[in-house]
């Protein structure tokens, strides 16, 4: 028994390790490209370290906004966005963002924060990936009934500066609807894998 | 004391003495004419570099070198407008990016807030929600 193992150990490594180096440095998940031919509206920002680099030299030092973007891009290594916009709801399936969220159900990452709202079907699952115990990236997957958001930021980043810029450069905070007595979303945080 | 103090009339004197009509030396005109002539010859060699473009091959060299400056000072502004235009596009593109990425970050804390707010006051502060799926 122990020698069938031990003569099958380099083949399960050979198949292992691809996996985990796969999740390791994913920028993109393979199959979320296939989406933009249903999409109406693509945004599509790719940008890595020396892109990045290059940008955020033409960032104004004057402006208060784009000063903080600056200092939050400093240390990042790439930026990975894709959002669609489709023009009929359903036009992508529940199987397809489960099989992006299933990505990152890898030891590297975190599930953070999961968002689901049976109300207005929208769908926030928020991932991080920490290196000796310090923030080394984040993957975020938003799914709306008619838009599909996936964002892979790698390198270190502080959460709230992050956040606080989706309340800026002209985009309101977002609104919430008022509590009501029976919740309609339910989330579950710090779901670590 | 001055020999001029003791006698007024004496200063009156040397005064007629020196302001006293005299007529222009003979050939004062023409020597007047001939100075002005040696002037305007020896200011000429200032000038002289210029004479360097009535060689031709030098005026065409000139013409080529200026020309040739004007192109490449063009092509130089014109990569480095393109280069600013790129610069732009790219601070865009990662402004959008920051955007979006801080805009669903959002969304996710203002929904876990929202549900935070919305459990009933005898829940223990501590109980995260969970997810039923």
């Amino acid at each position: 028994m122990s020698t069938a193992i031990r003569n099958l150990f380099p083949i399960i490594l050979l198949l292992v390790v691809p996996f985990v180096l796969r999740a390791q440095d994913l920028k993109l998940p393979p199959d979320i490209e296939s989406l933009s031919a249903k999409a109406k509206e693509t945004v599509e920002v790719n940008m890595d370290g020396p892109m990045l680099r290059w940008a955020s030299k033409f960032l104004s030092k004057e402006d208060p906004e784009e000063k903080e973007a600056a200092k939050l891009v400093e240390n990042l290594k790439a930026i990975y966005v894709r959002s669609y916009e489709f023009a009929d709801e359903k036009a992508y399936s529940a199987a397809e963002v489960e099989s992006l969220r299933s990505q990152f159900r890898t030891p590297t990452w975190s599930r953070v924060v999961g968002v689901r709202s049976e109300h207005d079907g929208e769908n926030v699952d928020v991932f991080f990936r920490l290196e000796n115990e310090k923030m080394a990236g984040i993957v975020i997957i938003s799914a709306e009934p008619r838009e599909l958001t996936f964002v892979n930021i790698v390198g270190p980043l502080e959460i709230d500066q992050l956040a606080d810029l989706g309340g800026e450069f002209g985009i309101p905070r977002l609104k919430t609807k008022p509590p009501s007595s029976k919740p309609l979303a339910k989330a579950d945080k710090g779901d670590r894998k | 004391m001055n020999p001029i103090d003791q006698n007024p009339n004496r200063l009156e004197n040397v005064l007629k003495e020196a302001l006293r009509r005299q007529d222009a030396p003979e050939n004062f005109a023409a020597d007047v004419l001939a100075r002005i002539d040696q002037k305007s010859t020896e200011s000429e060699p200032q000038h002289s570099w210029m004479s360097i473009f009535s060689r031709p091959a030098l005026r065409w060299a000139a013409c080529a070198a200026v020309f040739i400056c004007l192109t490449l000072g063009g092509i130089h502004y014109r990569h480095v407008q393109r280069e600013r235009a790129k610069g732009e596009a790219a601070k865009q593109q990662l402004m959008l990016a920051l955007r979006i990425a801080g805009s669903k970050l959002q969304l996710a804390k203002e929904r876990v807030n929202d549900i935070n707010a919305a459990r009933p006051q005898s829940q223990p502060e501590s109980r995260t929600p969970r997810s039923r799926s």
